[in-house]
């Protein structure tokens, strides 16, 4: 008798132990997989290869071979940078200067777009921005003066531009030059 | 206790602690990827919003939702994005059926219908046409555009062609750029585009 109540309190703590594991492991895999796919998208290969630590890259137009984002737009011209503010500011300058939608986002290291501006938003004046981290706050913005002081959540995150193209063969020769003026400079 | 049953006893125990991590990881991808209940989405017609895309107010499921399905997705403020993997009659979507994918103008600044497969990235359209969009789209004497999705290229009463080759799923993505105020306020009162099986679909 004493036997058996042993063996069922057992497998009453492995059960109890199997179910707080995997209720830990899934609210774990749900808080990590967002950091991770973006860890992988700013450290990954296509990182690497267009070189976008703290300098723009431009990315050519999204095609069936695009792999590196998933539903990529194919109606949009892509221009990236990844910023890192650990080391100090990082100014962020675009100027596209087109009648049609284009945009400046920038995401955190979770995934979370933390701020956003749009051609109508910024009016006929181009993007000035200084990437700041929490910690240098106060002693940076003098570095820029004239420039838009933003205090990102996370010392490493991604910056997407996004310009407007329904006809990329058609309107290349203006889109293109539109969205290599953006600019992502550590200061 | 033998040397034996102790062996037997943390075998059991690692048994356990395996099944446990698996379970936990492959209940966490159900969720994000089959569970609409969990991702505060609206529906409209076919199509599926999730409210909270790109906000910093997501919660810890909508954020890894977002992430896995829509990475880099805007706020709705910025642009809406409405997903449709059903048509009309609530059948999942295939790339090998023909689909008749037809409305008015969202009211926005501009839009755009993506053909993905069940991947989520482009189909390798032989003809280069990814999307319809607020440029491209020719409407009818009613004001409606019209394209129709399948492998084969439609005859050419029903227009714009999205070609979706090969065998898989096949999620369609309606972007809205600067969507009106009263739609981001009310994303149900889309008139969404209706999406209609043509043919047999196997």
């Amino acid at each position: 008798m004493t036997a058996i109540t042993q063996k069922k309190r057992l497998w009453f703590y492995r059960l109890l132990t199997l179910a707080v594991t995997a209720v830990l492991v899934h609210l774990a895999a749900v808080w990590a997989l967002p950091r991770a796919i973006m860890w992988v998208l700013m450290n990954g290969p296509m990182a690497v290869n267009l070189n976008m630590r703290n300098q723009a890259a431009f990315p050519p137009p999204v095609t069936a071979q695009s792999r590196s984002v998933v539903m990529p737009s194919p109606d949009l011209l892509y221009s990236v940078c990844v910023f890192d503010v650990s080391r100090g500011p990082v100014r962020v300058m675009a100027n596209p200067a087109l009648p049609s939608y284009w945009s400046v986002a920038l995401y955190a290291a979770n995934s979370d777009n933390f701020f956003v501006v749009n051609d109508r938003q910024a009016g006929n004046k181009s993007v000035d921005l200084l990437l700041v981290s929490g910690q240098t706050h106060t002693s940076s913005t003098a570095a820029s003066p004239g420039s838009r002081v933003i205090v990102t959540p996370s010392d490493t995150g991604f910056l997407l531009m996004r310009v407007l193209t329904s006809d990329y063969d058609a309107e290349k020769a203006i889109v293109e030059p539109a969205r290599h003026t953006l600019t992502c400079t550590p200061i | 206790m033998s040397h034996k049953s102790k062996l037997n006893r943390w075998g059991i125990g690692l048994l356990l602690y395996v099944s446990a991590v698996l379970v936990g990881l492959g209940s966490a991808f159900w969720v994000l990827k089959s569970a609409p209940w969990m991702n505060n989405s609206v529906t409209v017609g076919a199509w599926k919003s999730n409210m909270r895309a790109g906000s910093q107010t997501a919660d810890l499921y909508t954020r890894a939702s977002i992430a896995l399905n829509a990475l880099l997705a805007l706020g709705r403020d910025e642009t809406m994005y409405f997903v449709a993997t059903h048509d009309d009659q609530g059948h999942n979507l295939k790339s090998a059926c023909q689909y008749l994918v037809q409305g008015v103008p969202p009211k926005a600044r501009w839009w755009s219908i993506t053909a993905y497969g069940d991947d989520l990235y482009l189909f390798d359209a032989p003809n280069r046409h990814y999307s319809l969009n607020g440029s491209t789209a020719k409407l009818d004497s009613a004001g409606q555009f019209h394209l129709v999705t399948g492998p084969q290229a439609p005859d050419s009463s029903h227009g714009f062609w999205l070609p979706t080759p090969g065998k898989s799923g096949l999620v369609l993505t309606l972007r809205l750029y600067n969507p009106d105020a009263a739609l981001q306020t009310s994303p149900t009162s889309l008139q969404p585009p209706t999406i209609q099986v043509l043919g047999a679909c196997p």
